[in-house]
């Protein structure tokens, strides 16, 4: 299933739910676990040499031809949540993970298409969160969210020897499930899965476009 | 038709072994250096015209090329006129002459710059350009069909001139005549002349400029560039004289340097900073002797590193070893 769709299917079953008890403003929530993002293409260029024709501006000559695409990787994500109202709780993250960067070569003549072994990255993510409990629950332990957020992108090619940094915006949605505790009380125990659509700008990229990519996380919470 | 030449350098020295780019060398005990000026390039030009361009239009051309050089904000360079001589370029007189003579013995021969250096420390004493009357020159500002274009060749020379030797970046073919062809370059120190009619070869590209900025640094150029550090081998020995071709390609930009020891060691500095794709290739569609005085080894498959590689900002990558496998 696509991730659009999977957001969709969420909010869904969040507001075919019933009303139900809220958390304390004031409660701080622990949050940790793994957090899986999707790959996405981050630019296609063109070696190019200028062409021997007449005028200022000859047709260019290809030597090659670079795809470029960071790959799917599983991380690991923390986060700190306060509740500021009985429904909505503002959340600080962060989300480390080690993808790869790689790139395909093609339209050289002297040599074939190839895909080459790329470099690992170090991809850190900062970033604040409004999360939004919604007003609905099928179940004394469930509680659906819709989350919207935003942060800091930093990216390190491998040898750590150039960062690139960038933003991130996100929206998504999830549900929460209480293993030990209800909702309302204080010092529970849960596991927590999101679905979030991401909006990247900057980092490293080849074009300096938008990219959209998916996450993943499932992770536990501490409610104190 | 066509009119295609070689530019060749006179009086070329060894090219330098350690850093960046094919720079002019001189062995100063026993150790190659740059070959640069100490201070401005102050020149005089011949007051001899040829056919359809005069003294004071070759004075013209020659001072429009010289500030496409001296434009490059990473580089130091300065150009003085002097104005108008007697002088004929191969004089040994201490001073920079540029204009044209009648070289009919140099029939593929566009120009040519020649040096008189200090070899106690690598600076350049005199340097003389001379463009060949063999050949039609145009100073139109929008180029002449069937006439060589006189400011392109002179930004070519200059750049010799300022210590810089040929860049291999360029696709060139070898025809039965035993010319050879250009099909598209991506220097103006590329060896090979664009053909007549053409002035897209006004414009210096990234090569040119890293090259410029390595042997006449600005402060910032050292401090805001990296270089390319490695290694390119061929069945675990070094291969002399492979053209190591790198592209970022986010800013589109090919700048290339060759492996210049018998351990295959290259450098390709002043790169902006940023991951490049690194593309090792054989000297086999130019002439070597363009560019090395002594064998080189050809005989190897175009290879790329097997990942990008980064130039960090004022300093250099770890150094990376491409294998390459015979042809």
């Amino acid at each position: 299933m696509r991730p659009p769709l999977i957001v969709a299917a969420l909010l869904t079953i969040a507001f075919a739910d019933a009303a139900h008890a809220q958390v304390a403003a004031g409660q701080v929530t622990i949050t940790g676990g793994l957090s899986w993002a999707g790959g996405y293409g981050i630019g296609e260029s063109s070696a190019q040499l200028r062409t021997n024709a007449p005028g200022t501006t000859p047709p260019p000559f290809t030597l090659f031809d670079v795809d470029s695409r960071i790959g799917a990787a599983l991380g690991g994500e923390v986060r700190v949540g306060v509740a500021v109202a009985p429904r909505f709780t503002v959340e600080g993250g962060a989300v480390f993970a080690r993808p790869r960067l790689s790139f395909t070569i093609s339209g050289d003549p002297e040599a074939g298409t190839q895909e080459l072994e790329g470099e690992s990255l170090q991809h850190f993510l900062f970033d604040a969160a409004l999360l939004w409990q919604l007003p609905m629950a099928s179940h004394p332990r469930w509680r659906s969210f819709a989350v919207a957020g935003g942060g800091y992108l930093r990216q390190l090619h491998q040898d750590r020897t150039l960062v690139e940094s960038g933003q991130v915006y996100y929206f998504g949605g999830g549900a929460r499930y209480w293993l030990r505790g209800r909702p309302e009380s204080a010092r529970s125990i849960g596991v927590r899965g999101d679905v979030r659509l991401n909006l990247r700008m900057q980092g490293i990229d080849f074009d300096n476009d938008l990219r959209v990519y998916p996450t993943l996380s499932l992770l536990m919470f501490l409610a104190l | 038709m066509k009119t295609l030449a070689l530019i060749v350098l006179l009086a070329l020295a060894a090219s330098s072994p350690a850093h960046a780019y094919l720079k002019l060398g001189a062995l100063v005990d026993g150790a190659v250096v740059d070959v640069t000026w100490r201070g401005p390039v102050r020149y005089f030009i011949s007051d001899l015209g040829t056919s359809g361009v005069s003294a004071t239009q070759l004075r013209d051309a020659v001072a429009r090329a010289a500030a496409t050089w001296s434009a490059v904000e990473s580089a130091n360079v300065e150009f003085t006129y002097l104005g108008l001589t007697s002088a004929v370029p191969d004089e040994i007189d201490g001073r920079a002459t540029i204009g044209f003579m009648d070289r009919p013995d140099l029939e593929q021969v566009l120009g040519a710059t020649s040096f008189l250096i200090d070899i106690t420390n690598g600076d350049i004493v005199e340097a003389d350009i001379f463009f060949n009357t063999q050949f039609q020159w145009s100073v139109s500002a929008t180029g002449t069909p069937g006439r060589v274009d006189l400011e392109s060749v002179a930004l070519h020379e200059l750049g010799h001139l300022l210590g810089l030797s040929h860049s291999a970046l360029g696709e060139a073919e070898l025809q039965a005549s035993g010319n050879r062809v250009v099909t598209a370059t991506g220097a103006v120190m590329f060896p090979i002349a664009t053909s007549s009619g053409t002035i897209a070869e006004r414009v210096l590209h990234a090569d040119d400029i890293a090259g410029i900025s390595d042997l006449y640094p600005t402060s910032s150029a050292i401090s805001d560039t990296g270089s390319i550090f490695g290694r390119v081998t061929k069945n675990g020995q070094g291969v002399l004289g492979a053209h190591v071709i790198a592209f970022d390609p986010e800013r589109g930009v090919l700048i290339s340097n060759f492996t210049l020891n018998p351990q295959g060691e290259f450098v390709i500095a002043r790169l902006p900073p940023g991951p490049y794709v690194l593309r090792v290739e054989p000297l086999d569609d130019a002439s070597p002797d363009s560019f090395f005085s002594v064998p080189i080894d050809a005989n190897f498959r175009v290879t790329y590193a097997p990942r990008m590689v980064v130039a960090p900002q004022g300093g250099s990558s770890r150094s990376i070893e491409i294998q390459v496998a015979p042809k």
